[in-house]
């Protein structure tokens, strides 16, 4: 027998260590201690032609976009948790959302864009700026379930989804900074998942609500992910897969 | 989840299935050895493995987290009624048997 077995634990000392900075920091750890910015140093990769770098950087504006959303409805998730353990959580969530946000503009001043900023209003996606406000109305209505919902599920597990999908076919420096990205958000969208499952046990009759919520948002965040796989050039047989693993996750919850 | 799924039946139901499991011959011990999985702190990593795709199998002591598609691993034979716990996406997981006799997991809340 192991001297430290995750599976012996008792579930309050398993939410307690996921939960926690030090978990998070000594997991980090382990796959961004090489990078600078989320890159491998030292390694160097051929430029793009001008129609693989003008896609790229749409949807990298597009990226940018979310990672805002997420950044700053994390940090104003924490004042509204219901307790200790998701305070911790979130917080740890804030950094990494900076972090995406800071990796993705760098990855856009690699490719030459010299004002991130206005290119991104240029090229932003109208559905996920709508998405983005409406997760901002959520999170100042105070309203913990919902907000979560829409974040750490619907915003998670559709850009979990989308950045595997896209490392699959990205070039290797995009590829190096997506990898780290996806491995911060297995964290995010199984808290969401999480805590709403464990809120929805003790709570049934909010399921209603949050499927109505559910629904309103579909169109939008499905209506992004649908124009970010055109800008990457996705064929059209792949996305029901890429579709199913929210689908699966909406379905667990009880909320279709 | 289905409304009717309130803890008490939960209980009940992993209750059923460690009584299934009780009556099953001696389960086979794995030394686990650390396969690269570097999303958990180290004195975790061996109990998760990425998925490698066609051609990868697992093993009687692994199966796959629902949430975020990871191979958890345990030191011990599965069977169902087992607990694990997925540590990179938080998820608490019983060892459930599908209809076609494999083993599977359901997210427990």
């Amino acid at each position: 027998m192991s001297e430290f077995n995750p599976h012996s634990l008792d579930e309050d000392e398993f939410l307690e260590e996921v939960h926690s900075v030090d978990f998070w920091f000594h997991a980090v750890d382990g796959y961004l201690r090489d990078r600078t910015y989320g890159r491998i140093e030292g390694a160097s990769h051929p430029d793009l032609d001008d129609t693989d770098r003008d896609n790229l950087i749409t949807t990298l504006c597009n990226y940018c976009i979310g990672e805002t959303a997420a950044l700053e409805a994390s940090s104003g998730l924490i004042s509204i948790a219901p307790n200790r353990h998701s305070k911790i959580f979130l917080a740890t969530q804030v950094v990494d959302e900076a972090r995406h946000l800071e990796v993705f503009l760098r990855r856009l001043r690699d490719l030459g864009v010299e004002d991130p900023e206005s290119e991104i209003s240029v090229r932003a996606n109208p559905h996920l700026v709508a998405f983005k406000d409406r997760l901002m109305e959520l999170v100042a209505g105070h309203d913990w379930d919902a907000a979560v919902f829409a974040q750490n599920v619907v915003l998670e597990t559709m850009e979990y989804t989308a950045f595997r999908a896209h490392m699959s076919t990205a070039d290797p420096a995009t590829a190096e900074v997506l990898d780290g990205v996806v491995k911060d958000e297995r964290r995010h969208l199984g808290f969401g998942e999480n805590d709403l499952g464990r809120r929805l046990m003790a709570m049934p009759e909010k399921r209603q609500r949050l499927a109505e919520i559910r629904r309103e948002l579909d169109n939008l965040v499905l209506a992004t992910f649908e124009e970010v796989q055109d800008s990457l050039g996705a064929d059209r047989s792949r996305r029901v897969d890429l579709g199913s693993e929210y689908l699966d996750a909406i379905e667990r919850l009880g909320l279709t | 989840m289905p409304d009717s799924d309130e803890p008490g039946m939960i209980a009940n139901r992993i209750e059923k299935v460690r009584a299934k499991r009780e009556a099953g011959s001696e389960r086979r011990h794995f030394e686990l050895d650390d396969r690269g999985f570097n999303e958990v702190p180290k004195k975790w990593r061996k109990f998760y493995r990425h998925w490698e795709g066609d051609g990868d199998t697992l093993g009687p002591n692994e199966i796959i987290c629902p949430v975020c598609k990871v191979v958890i691993r345990s030191v011990k034979e599965l069977r169902p009624g087992d607990r694990l716990y997925c540590m990179p996406c938080m998820s608490r997981l019983l060892v459930v048997e599908a209809d076609d006799g494999t083993l599977t997991t359901e997210v427990v809340y």
